[in-house]
């Protein structure tokens, strides 16, 4: 029952993409728009499927695949590192908060243009920019998650005979847990957005780069495959990261 | 713990009120106070003094805001008094421990656990293997009256399993005392009264000591050998109440007892707040 | 008079921290950059000599007011339209379910990136890159008032249905107030992204404005105007955001504050 109403409304969801194509469409086909400025949505994903045969565009894709992927690793060991600073030492905690506090809301991709300068044009300023954009949501949502843990479930467990630095793997790390997935899903999403951005403004390779040569070409079709392609990458690691929270999070409540 | 364990204490006489030796659980002049908003103080305890003795059923009674809880917090070593002293068999109480089992209003089952894995954890944590936790947790599951729900989280349970479980993971690790805060406050009518008989049922069995809190005048007189009455503003214990019925328990011939219903009523007028004198 | 007094004593210490946190990252900067000596870094002080002449430069200050007018714009804009929908979706299952999927596909999508192909229909006026901007901070606008539009009691909406209000009446009475604190939250994660998204539009375009001058020194090499800049705008993502912290705590100091992330997407 449920799932025949769950795929119901994933059907109603679709309409309004296929409006949008179709409106699209109408507006090539009407003669509104000129076909140079906007390709027709046929075009565009015959290109796409095309594409996906091309190694060169696979190459491409790969390099960003790799930024994404190194940038969020470090991300979260930057995490567990100050997570457990923060979870073993109070004056760790007092000290990395308000400097967390000061560094969240500046906007890391400025920093673009130092990192290049020290790091030159290659993956490694990029891939520190993904890990900078990426480790702050999954950090204020793990520290959000790591105060609010109960205090009686701490309570329990030390009453059961575990050591005060015990609890710290065993209640606060699997407490904070879905506050740390959810944190790395909004990084995740950030992650591909930061990525995309820093081969736009610099780079000889990737999605980004892609865009930007195809947009120089005046190829507006091309300039809409590396769109779709991180957006079916965003989607698609969304949904890896949703599968893994069911996994992990069994006990829990479900999110959304 | 292993003591507690393998040879359960069924079978020990009646609540010994004079009691030779250090008393289970003592507490002498213990004091707690908060720090206010304004930078006051707020004396939640005043010189509480209250002895319980080993196998004895013991309940805090009081109005909500009384300390009645935060004194338990005490005795179980997660809230230090801010003066006097506690003791458990004559040691003085430092921290949490194992011979102290809590069991919460709140269940506090860890939600990433089995109701396994939550009853078999403070085993685990005494250093038995899996396999002999999981066996020994399996039995205990039973005997709360869970069987077949091993495997279930917690959030699949209701409030009474979720407290029947909480129960089992104190018992499992064998605590010499039960520390039970306020343990059915969260349940509906009908299921606190089968939880209070087979709590009773269960301490019949082993006769642990058990600090009770509750605001519950009925509860506190089915189940408690004593009553410590509380009142408020500052916490202090107003009176010490012995209820002398006899043990086993029924509930249907308790309440038709004139000796349970005289103790209701005492205790009801007790923990009536005086009428307003300085508040 | 006691909350009031706990208030103002709220504002004064939660202050101290965090800038205690600025002199010692900018002194951890100065000690970096003179013993580490890494290639490309000024020290913090030579970086601070040079904020003058930027702050100075009417036309520096002039691109930068242009930048901070279009990120005003765009987010007014997308408020307008952002915070409807997401009240909407959050009491409607079906506008949820259809707009839903459509959002999730732009989630991932980078809205500066699209600069190019609405430069190539709108020309490179304002008027692209305030549409970018637009599309940079709606989404989490929509997200946080649907989260809080979902939230809101049901029993407060069935007494007012009792009373008589209508639909839309609930809307804008019951549930835009109800679901404030957490439209608030959206606001703040989403004015930082304007930042973010204004910035990154202008270091694509390089046309004008405050991610231009970064990038025009960059290609200059000139160091300390580079670093000078990016102080220049981290100082305005931390304006932003502590202003807007104290709007929020302001217009809804009835609600718990919800640690809010300033979560910030580009």
């Amino acid at each position: 029952m449920r799932a025949v109403a769950g795929s119901l409304h994933g059907l109603v969801g679709l309409a309004p993409i296929a409006g949008l194509v179709l409106a699209w469409q109408v507006l090539l086909t009407a003669g509104w728009v000129p076909s140079a400025l906007l390709p027709s949505p046929g075009a565009v994903l015959a290109r796409t499927v095309a594409s996906l045969g091309d190694p060169a565009f696979l190459g491409h894709l790969a390099s960003t695949l790799y930024r994404l992927a190194a940038g969020f690793a470090i991300a979260l060991a930057i995490v567990f590192a100050l997570g457990l600073a923060g979870a073993t030492s109070r004056i760790a905690d007092a000290a990395l908060r308000p400097v967390i506090r000061v560094l969240a809301p500046i906007p890391k991709i400025a920093l673009y243009p130092a990192l290049i300068l020290s790091l030159g044009f290659d993956d490694a300023p990029k891939i520190i920019l993904v890990a900078a954009d990426a480790l702050f949501p999954i950090l204020l949502a793990t520290y959000g998650g790591a105060g609010a843990v109960e205090q009686k479930l701490l309570w329990s467990a030390r009453a059961a005979g575990t050591s005060r630095a015990g609890t710290i793997l065993k209640v606060v790390l699997p407490a904070t847990l879905p506050s740390i997935l959810t944190g790395s899903r909004i990084a995740l999403v950030v992650a591909c957005i930061v990525v995309f951005l820093a081969e736009m403004i610099t780079s000889t390779d990737g999605l980004g780069y892609l865009l930007v040569r195809s947009g120089r070409a005046f190829q507006t079709v091309d300039m809409f495959v590396p769109l779709l392609a991180i957006s079916a990458v965003g989607l698609a690691l969304d949904g890896a990261l949703a599968a893994a929270r069911r996994v992990l999070l069994r006990g829990f409540p479900e999110e959304e | 713990m292993s003591e507690a364990l393998s040879a359960p204490l069924a079978g020990r006489g009646a609540p010994a009120v004079p009691h030779p030796g250090p008393p289970m659980i003592g507490m002498a002049g213990v004091t707690k106070t908060f720090k206010r908003r304004d930078g006051g103080t707020h004396l939640a305890l005043d010189t509480i003094d209250l002895d319980v003795a080993p196998g004895e059923f013991v309940s805090i009674l009081g109005p909500s805001g009384c300390g009645k809880s935060t004194l338990l917090y005490i005795v179980g070593g997660f809230v230090a008094p801010s003066g006097g002293k506690v003791t458990v068999s004559g040691d003085p109480v430092t921290g949490p421990g194992p011979d102290r089992g809590p069991v919460f209003q709140e269940f506090a089952l860890f939600p990433w656990k089995t109701v396994l894995g939550n009853v078999a954890y403070g085993l685990r944590e005494g250093g038995l293997s899996r396999r002999d936790a999981e066996a020994r947790a399996g039995e205990l599951i039973e005997r709360v009256g869970l069987k077949g729900y091993e495997r279930f989280y917690p959030q699949a349970l209701s409030g009474g399993m979720k407290q029947r479980v909480a129960i089992a993971r104190t018992l499992a690790y064998g605590p010499k005392i039960l520390l039970m805060d306020e343990p059915f406050g969260a349940l509906d009518a009908h299921t606190r009264i089968k939880l209070q008989n087979q709590l009773l049922e269960l301490w019949e069995r082993d006769r642990k000591t058990v600090l009770f809190v509750t605001h519950a005048v009925d509860e506190a007189v089915f189940l408690s050998d004593r009553v410590a009455v509380m009142s408020r503003q500052p916490g202090r214990i107003k009176e010490v109440v012995a209820i002398d019925l006899p043990r086993p328990r029924h509930r249907d011939e308790l309440l038709l007892d004139r000796r349970y219903q005289r103790h209701v009523i005492d205790l009801e007028r007790m923990i009536e707040d005086p009428p307003d004198l300085a508040s | 008079m006691s909350r009031a007094a706990s208030r103002t004593g709220a504002a004064l210490r939660p202050g101290l921290p965090p800038f205690l946190a600025c002199l010692a990252l900018l002194l951890a900067w100065q000690i970096a950059a003179r013993f580490l000596a890494v290639g490309g870094v000024p020290d913090a002080l030579s970086t601070f000599r040079e904020l003058p002449a930027i702050i100075g430069d009417r036309e520096a200050l002039g691109e930068i007011a242009a930048s901070l007018r279009r990120m005003g714009a765009g987010f007014g804009l997308a408020l307008l339209f952002s915070v409807p929908l997401g009240l909407l979706m959050g009491r409607s299952r079906l506008v949820s379910a259809l707009v839903n999927p459509l959002l999730m596909v732009g989630y991932p999508v980078p809205k500066a990136a699209l600069m190019p192909l609405i430069m190539l229909w709108l020309g490179v006026g304002d008027a692209a890159k305030i549409l970018v901007i637009v599309l940079g901070v709606s989404l989490p606008i929509i997200y946080h008032s649907r989260q809080g539009a979902r939230a809101v009691e049901e029993k407060l909406l069935w007494s007012a249905a009792a009373m008589g209000m209508s639909g839309p009446a609930r809307l804008a009475r019951i549930v835009l107030p109800a679901a404030l604190p957490e439209i608030l939250v959206g606001c703040r994660t989403g004015i930082v992204l304007a930042l973010i998204t204004m910035i990154t539009s202008e270091m694509i375009a390089r046309q004008t404005g405050a991610g231009n001058i970064l990038f025009n020194a960059l290609d200059m090499a000139q160091y300390e105007t580079v670093y000078a800049m990016i102080l220049v705008v981290s100082a305005l993502g931390i304006a932003l955001d502590v202003l807007f912290e104290r709007l929020r705590s302001g217009l809804t100091g009835w609600a718990e504050p919800i640690p809010s992330p300033a979560i910030a997407p580009a």
